[in-house]
């Protein structure tokens, strides 16, 4: 394992990676050149054979996604979801800080192969220091004659935009992102029409992760079958995994998609074990949308499929945070059923009043003021909203659901002894005063 | 035609409308309130899920898909089978009832909606008759959102209509939402209150309690009022509306579902513009006058009255002395009805039709709309039946004369009696109009308020709002549409209908679609009446 190279990272800590100059050095932008020399097809057929994955969190094979274009279109539009907007989810940020011409070029790439002519940028509007970075690469990458007219001297032409959210987590899904790309409100869009028949400006559109698309020149120049060598076979390349929370080493660190959880943890490349020898309680270990792990189940790869086997969502955005023993999971409940009920868009009801119904009840749990019966509720609730159930328009309440159910189902125990722990009639007394 | 399987019963359906709408119009009720037929599909309340047959991805069986579906954003298609009547539609239809209500202030006992509220009917019928939420409700006061109408945010459901509205009809998107989740709410922009001539209708397409009508504002129940069907008089679209009334009193007007002529909507111009009819100042009484004698007959007595002076004026100064004056305000029976009885007793009086309000321009929505595209017209002709008198006038030949060159004739003294009707809701005699009052030798004045003919007239009979009376009215674009009449006139005053049938000649009660009949024996254009097919029953 120690032998691996870091493909993504390659230029983290080289001095003045952002430039230009730099990045070429290290053989940057030979990909695109190779890509434009390709037809349009052969680069989606490449990407396709690679098995790339999204990164954005739902693992859909971005090469099957460009084939759902419309074969008669005359314009495509190409939108990067820099969106970022998963909790301990910072990837994306690391990749556009220590390598923003990597993403220039997977972006080129992407564009060319869907014949795009269009690449919008949606980046959250949080990242100030990142939308500098990526304008300043983007301005080199024009002046270089990388995009704008006659790219590398050929006959195509990309223009590129970074546009920057307003601070909705929502607007990171892609039909969100599109109406709020467009001025509105980022109310995401019922489906059909998917946006890959009319999204963007009511034109087909494709949406890609930064990291799905950081991934994309190494496919081009290194070929489908060096990319698939890399990790198991439904979870091919290389992939960036951020652990956060009482960890010695909290970052963004490269690996193929065999390692575990536990391995995320305690690797000494990685998270380098527990801050003062700390224990584990829990992990959530794909952002925040995808589930909890209890301690007994960090040998879970960090994979496409494996977390399914543990009632997980996913591998989301393969961004870990800890949960060590002295945490009172009360408060980890208020603080996830707060995110979601901040974060619904407020378009359809079973989010929009679910998600906040159950901050609610976590709050007062949090209060020392729950009943037993809450964890019911909260669990009923979790069960009557989403997408998968096809009772919402778009996956926020699944991503909602999965993190608040695992945690009751697998801390009942613990979530209960703290209710029957509270003094015997607060919950009546504070009921009788919110009432 | 679609057929397609709604709960093990086939439908056949009008093809390209949704699941849901087939369904509203074979007589489901199916909960919803994001859909509204006239506005675009969102399928976010989430509410009208439906279960669906599929081909099972492995088998390619047709299998209930494990998903739920919503029924406004599914097209029907020949061969659909789906299913409302069963346990996972029921328990999503129960839980977003739970979920409305949350932090719903349950104020119904001091709600105007209270009776004709989908939150009420919805939670009856489908929800559950109490709340597991233990919490905090949010609270969030109502806001004066525009000059005519309030906004009880509390009361929301979140369905996005009346931004749609604002938006996709009348083109000025005063509303829009504001705030994320269940803090989401309606308001305006600062400084652009919810203004325009449309308006009124965020009211009518709120489902619940919501938006509400400052005029209306805690006037009356709505289970008190009696809906009558009608037709707006306030321009020549000649909306179909209905009339809200109880006790002999009108207290609001609201839009009847019209595909040919309004869609679902009015303006604000028509829907407020029923308060003449409930002026003290109306005219009450008819009033005769010989020499400087005044009398009030009796209106059984008027009839012959009016034929005997007439008979005289006619004996002594020849028919073509006399004329008659229709108002665009007449139901086109009515105009019959006078025009007959004139050329009874006067073969070659000359008809005139009466002024025609002229007012501005027409007004296309959404605003900035310039072509056949519009979605509502205001139009600036300021009267409901310029077309259907028309018709009757131009259908009986003989002498006529446009308005203008009447006066003239007037001033000329070419006539010395005539029967001038008004009926408009504003004054409408100009100074120039006013001079010719005194060239007669018998005027018949008839209208709604006092005007400065009646200085000149031998008889002054008052006349009937359309509310009182009944007939048609002929549209812009042609089309004859029956109205009802909603309450009684006035003490003392008679429906134009009925006592013009009287002075024509008839016995009986007077009544729009018999007089119809007899006026399309001479004029095939009176054959048919257009009547708009109803809603369906639980559509809304
Ligand atoms: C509520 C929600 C938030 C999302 N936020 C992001 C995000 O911040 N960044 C992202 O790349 N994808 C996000 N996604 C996933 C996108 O919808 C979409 O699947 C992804 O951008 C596709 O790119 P990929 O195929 O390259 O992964 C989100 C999805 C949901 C349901
Ligand atoms: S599921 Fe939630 S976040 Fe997604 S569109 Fe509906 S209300 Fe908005
Ligand atoms: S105010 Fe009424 S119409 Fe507007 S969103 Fe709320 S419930 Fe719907
Ligand atoms: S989702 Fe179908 S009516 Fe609202």
């Amino acid at each position: 394992m120690a032998s691996f190279e870091p493909v993504l990272l390659r230029n983290l800590g080289v001095e003045n990676s952002r430039s230009v100059r730099v990045y070429e050095s290290r053989g940057g932008y030979q990909a695109a050149r190779k890509a434009l020399k390709m037809t349009p097809d052969e680069v989606v057929e490449e990407v396709k054979k690679a098995n790339l994955r999204g990164r954005g969190g739902a693992g859909f094979p971005a090469g099957v996604k460009w084939t759902f274009l419309p074969k008669d279109r005359t314009r495509t539009l190409l939108c990067v979801n820099a969106d970022e907007s998963e909790p301990p989810t910072f990837n994306n940020r690391v990749l556009m800080e220590s390598d923003p011409h990597q993403l220039i070029e997977g972006t080129i790439i992407a564009a060319y192969a869907t014949r795009a002519q269009i690449a919008y940028v949606y980046m959250r509007v949080e990242f100030h220091e990142q939308f500098h970075i990526l304008q300043r690469a983007i301005d080199e990458a024009y002046a270089a004659g990388y995009l704008g007219e006659k790219i590398f001297g050929t006959d195509y032409c990309l223009e590129c935009y970074v546009h920057r959210g307003a601070g909705a987590y929502v607007c990171g899904e892609e039909t969100g992102l599109i109406e709020s790309l467009e001025g509105k409100r980022g109310w995401p869009r019922i489906k059909p029409p998917f946006p890959a028949v009319e999204g963007l400006f009511r034109r087909p559109t494709v949406v890609n992760n930064v990291e799905t698309l950081c991934c994309v020149p190494h496919i081009i120049e290194r070929g489908a079958n060096w990319f698939t060598s890399i990790g198991p076979p439904h979870s091919t390349g290389p992939k960036l995994f951020c652990i956060s929370g009482p960890v010695n080493r909290p970052g963004c660190y490269e690996s193929p998609m065999t390692i575990t959880v536990r391995e995320l943890i305690e690797r000494e490349d990685m998270g380098g074990g527990m801050l003062k020898g700390k224990r584990v309680k829990a992990v959530l270990p794909g952002g925040a949308s995808m589930g909890v792990l209890t301690a007994a189940e960090l040998d879970m790869k960090m994979d496409f499929e494996d977390p399914r086997k543990y009632g997980l969502l996913g591998l989301g955005t393969a961004a870990a945070v800890v949960v060590d023993e002295s945490v009172d999971l009360r408060g980890v409940l208020r603080n996830l059923t707060r995110f979601y009920g901040t974060e619904s868009c407020g378009q359809c009801t079973q989010c929009r009043e679910g998600t906040a119904w159950m901050y609610k009840i976590a709050t007062r749990i949090a209060m020392d003021a729950g009943r037993l019966e809450d964890l019911d509720i909260i669990l009923e609730t979790s069960r009557n909203m989403g997408m998968m159930p096809g009772l919402s328009i778009c996956g926020l309440p699944d991503g909602a659901t999965y993190p608040i159910e695992t945690l009751i189902k697998k801390f009942r125990g613990e979530l209960e002894a703290a209710i029957r722990a509270q003094p015997p009639d607060r919950a009546e007394r504070v009921l009788k005063v919110l009432n | 035609m679609p057929k397609i399987t709604i709960d093990n019963k086939e439908v056949e359906c009008r093809a390209g409308i949704p699941v849901l709408q087939a369904a509203l119009e074979a007589g489901w009720d199916v909960p919803h309130y994001c859909y509204h037929p006239g506005l675009s599909i969102v399928a976010s309340c989430r509410l009208c899920l439906m279960e669906m047959m599929m081909p099972d991805p492995k088998t390619k069986e047709m299998v209930w898909s494990p998903k739920l579906a919503p029924s406004c954003q599914t097209p029907v298609r020949d061969g659909l089978v789906v299913r409302f009547d069963s346990d996972r539609v029921r328990h999503n239809q129960d839980i977003c009832m739970e979920f409305f209500l949350l932090n719903h202030p349950l104020d119904c006992p001091v709600c105007d909606q209270a009776g004709e509220c989908y939150l009420q009917d919805y939670s009856y019928k489908f929800g559950r008759p109490y709340s597991r939420m233990m919490d905090q409700k949010l609270v969030n006061p109502k806001k004066d959102i525009g000059p005519r109408t309030l906004l009880y945010q509390d009361r929301c459901v979140m369905c996005s209509r009346c931004v749609r509205f604002t938006d996709e009809i009348s083109g000025t998107n005063e509303l829009c939402l504001v705030n994320r989740g269940s803090r989401t709410e309606i308001d305006v922009f600062p400084g652009k209150p919810l203004d325009n001539p449309l308006q009124g209708n965020v009211v009518d397409i709120c489902p619940v309690g919501s938006l509400l009508d400052k005029d209306f504002l805690f006037k009356r129940r709505v289970w008190e009022l009696t809906g009558t069907p009608s037709v707006c008089p306030t321009c020549a679209t000649g909306c179909s509306i209905r009339i809200d009334h109880a006790d002999n009193t009108i207290y609001r007007l609201k839009p009847r579902h019209n595909p040919k002529v309004n869609q679902w909507w009015i303006c604000d111009e028509g829907r407020f513009n029923f308060k003449y009819v409930q002026d003290a100042k109306r005219i009450a009484a008819p009033l005769v006058r010989r020499g400087s004698e005044t009398s009030c007959p009796d209106w059984n007595d008027l009839p012959q009255i009016i034929r005997f002076r007439l008979e005289e004026h006619v004996r002594e100064k020849g028919d073509q002395t006399v004329a008659a004056v229709f108002s665009p305000f007449m139901a086109c029976e009515e105009a019959w009805l006078l025009a007959r009885f004139i050329r009874s007793v006067a073969p070659q009086a000359t008809l005139v039709l009466g002024p025609i309000p002229m007012v501005g321009e027409d007004q296309r929505f959404p605003v900035g709309t310039t072509n056949g595209d519009a979605k509502f017209t205001i139009l600036r002709e300021k009267c409901p039946n310029r077309r259907g008198v028309g018709l009757v006038l131009t259908s009986l030949g003989g002498p006529s004369l446009e308005f203008e060159p009447f006066v003239e004739q007037c001033k000329k003294g070419a006539f010395s009696a005539a029967w001038i009707v008004g009926g408009y809701p504003t004054p409408w005699v100009s100074k120039d109009t006013a001079k010719i009052a005194e060239g007669f030798e018998f005027l018949i004045v008839q209208d709604i308020f006092e005007n400065e003919l009646m200085a000149g007239a031998a008889i002054i009979l008052p006349a009937c709002a359309w509310t009182e009376r009944e007939g048609s009215f002929m549209n812009a674009a042609g089309i004859l549409q029956p109205f009802d009449r909603a309450i009684t006139p006035p003490e003392g005053a008679k429906r134009d209908g009925q006592f013009l049938f009287d002075m024509a000649g008839y016995s009986g009660l007077y009544m729009g679609d018999r007089v119809r009949a007899m006026m399309a024996a001479d004029i095939p254009g009176f054959a048919e009446a257009y009547v708009p097919p109803p809603e369906p029953p639980f559509a809304h």
